[in-house]
């Protein structure tokens, strides 16, 4: 019973593999909000607030290219969250979904870590139409948003971003009991992240502590990656990357253990 | 009588204990289930019954004792004994977002089963639980007694040795309870183990092989159907009902020749071996009796001897 568990991947892949099954049946009519989101703060800060930044944009960029590859990563964050927020909430608690999926040779702890997979996937498939789209508004606006081959490693990097931030939520959602109390988590967490991790300035510019404090904080490296990617990529980010798998791998077994604990009596 | 022999049983419990934070819900229990056999666990609310159905399919792990599942510790081996049971739980939990077919071909990836087969097989459990009609329908405009029907097909999609059932037929209506019945008789025909829990007695002597009847997490009595109610109480019933001053002075006359009398509210419940010569005295008595009932006892009237006639919360 002390032992920490460990999931199955096969156990894993059935979960991660039901929620493929549903997200084929309605992905058309539930894609739209967050494809549009992104493309909404694009315009208004990127065109709207973007005239008014002065010539030379932020490190020789425009604005509107500055911000793009930040908002590839606050999407991802964004999608995962919901998922392992009030999605994963509702499977749980409201319709018992797990309930019936651990009385077959599935446990909790493959639930929790499919679930983390298909947080990851659905950031990734976001991620990547909205690349996409950027791609061609770039280039048809003859303001390239992304300028490196390199970008082809955004999608894989924005599954890993999910998984990270489907850790992070699916560990308020073990510790929750009322859907109510996802609000903290929103504006406490979500929001200072979205805001402050060098989506729409750079934070190195601010006074100490304020850099410092970004770098313990996951928005802000994979705010990094993908704008390392989508421009050209120094070896900084591979600092990035490693912070980013180490913080998820730290955290994955925690909300594992919490949920089997609360799942199996 | 619950046997030892270890070759037919496929449930082996040994002081089987639960307790949360202090509470004890079951207290060391033993029982064991015969392959093939339809088990039953009776008892008021509290009593112990949902938790050891819990312990069976690995949702609740004991504090104590051994449980023992097609042979495998349950401690030890969760997933291989998942792999072989199939449990329809007391509260729906079908997948909203999944049609009815989809239901069961999605559960029958959680088994690992090969596409094909899956599908072979929830065709032929759809035609079991008669919803073939219904495969392509939403769960959610399914009536209550489609939905149990569709758990329980759910639960055999791995064909498994054991079907765990918990209060299988509670909420449903006359005609959906009788069809349900029907199917789980079905399944014993087929060799099936069924262990259920259930409040409705007539549900219990139907179906069920053999039983325990749990009370404050213990069990105390076992037995077939038929061996529990020749054990605890006599075979024949009469129910007198009369005003509250008549069955009074009805009740010493009452008790002088039968084995045992309970008074309910408005009746006085007598069991005897010879309810003609309990009436004969009833009539030679005086008393002024509106009612009389002439029954056959049964597994109700042993549940309530046992487990009191009071309201258990």
């Amino acid at each position: 019973m002390g032992a920490v568990r460990v999931p199955s991947p096969r156990g894993a892949f059935r979960v991660w593999q039901r929620n493929v099954t549903i997200f084929r049946k309605y992905w058309k009519s539930i894609m739209f909000p967050n494809f549009i989101e992104p493309l909404l703060y694009l315009a208004a800060l990127g065109l709207g607030l973007g005239a008014f930044i002065q010539q030379g944009g932020i490190n020789g960029q425009s604005y509107i290219q500055y911000i793009a590859p930040g908002l590839l990563a606050s999407n991802a964050m964004f999608a995962a969250s919901f998922e392992s927020t009030f999605n994963t909430f509702v499977k749980f608690e409201i319709n018992k979904i797990y309930d019936a999926i651990i009385t077959t040779p599935i446990n909790v702890e493959d639930v929790v870590a499919g679930e983390y997979l298909w947080a990851g996937t659905r950031a990734a498939l976001y991620g990547t139409a909205f690349l996409v789209v950027l791609t061609i508004l770039g280039f048809a606006s003859g303001e390239p948003l992304i300028t490196s081959l390199w970008a082809v490693l955004i999608p894989p990097m924005l599954l890993v971003i999910g998984v990270m931030f489907s850790v992070m939520g699916t560990l308020f959602t073990s510790l929750i009991r009322r859907i109510d109390f996802y609000a903290y988590y929103f504006t406490l967490v979500v929001t200072p992240l979205f805001l402050f991790s060098g989506i729409f300035f750079p934070v190195e510019e601010f006074p100490a502590p304020v850099p410092q404090i970004a770098w313990f904080t996951p928005l802000y490296h994979a705010v990094n990656v993908c704008r390392e990617l989508a421009t050209g990529p120094s070896s900084a980010v591979l600092v990035d990357v490693a912070w980013i798998l180490a913080f998820t791998l730290a955290l994955a077994l925690v909300p594992v253990q919490i949920m089997r604990r609360r799942m199996i009596g | 009588m619950i046997g030892t022999n270890s070759r037919t049983s496929t449930l082996v419990a040994h002081d089987l204990k639960k307790s949360y934070d202090g509470f004890e819900a079951v207290k060391g229990v033993d029982f064991e289930v015969h392959r093939g056999e339809c088990f039953g666990f009776l008892g008021p609310n509290g009593a112990g019954k949902t938790t050891t159905m819990k312990m069976i399919y690995g949702a609740v792990m004991p504090t104590g004792g051994e449980l023992e599942v097609a042979g495998l510790d349950v401690r030890r081996s969760e997933r291989e004994i998942k792999r072989r049971i199939g449990v329809v739980p007391q509260e729906n939990n079908l997948d909203d977002d999944l049609k009815v077919k989809e239901n069961l071909l999605v559960y029958g990836r959680y088994y690992d089963l090969p596409r094909k087969l899956a599908l072979q097989r929830a065709e032929e459990l759809l035609e079991f639980v008669e919803l073939t009609e219904k495969a392509e329908a939403q769960v959610d405009q399914l009536s209550g007694g489609m939905k149990r029907r569709l758990l329980i097909a759910r639960a055999l999609i791995n064909d498994p040795e054991i079907v765990v059932l918990d209060e299988p037929t509670t909420g449903l209506d006359p005609q959906a309870r009788h069809l349900v019945w029907d199917r789980l008789r079905a399944l014993t025909v087929e060799g099936k183990t069924l262990v259920l829990t259930t409040h409705y007695m007539e549900e219990a002597a139907r179906l069920c092989d053999r039983l325990v009847i749990m009370e404050g997490g213990l069990i105390i009595a076992q037995g077939s159907p038929a061996a529990l109610i020749e054990e605890h109480v006599s075979p024949q019933v009469l129910e007198f009902r009369a005003g509250p001053e008549d069955l009074e002075s009805l009740r010493p006359v009452v008790e002088a020749v039968s084995d045992s009398v309970e008074r309910t509210g408005e009746a006085l419940l007598a069991f005897t071996a010879d309810a003609d010569a309990l009436m004969e005295r009833v009539r030679a008595s005086g008393v002024e009796v509106e009612n009389t009932v002439y029954r056959q006892a049964g597994l109700e009237d042993v549940f309530l001897r046992l487990t009191g006639r009071r309201l258990i919360e």
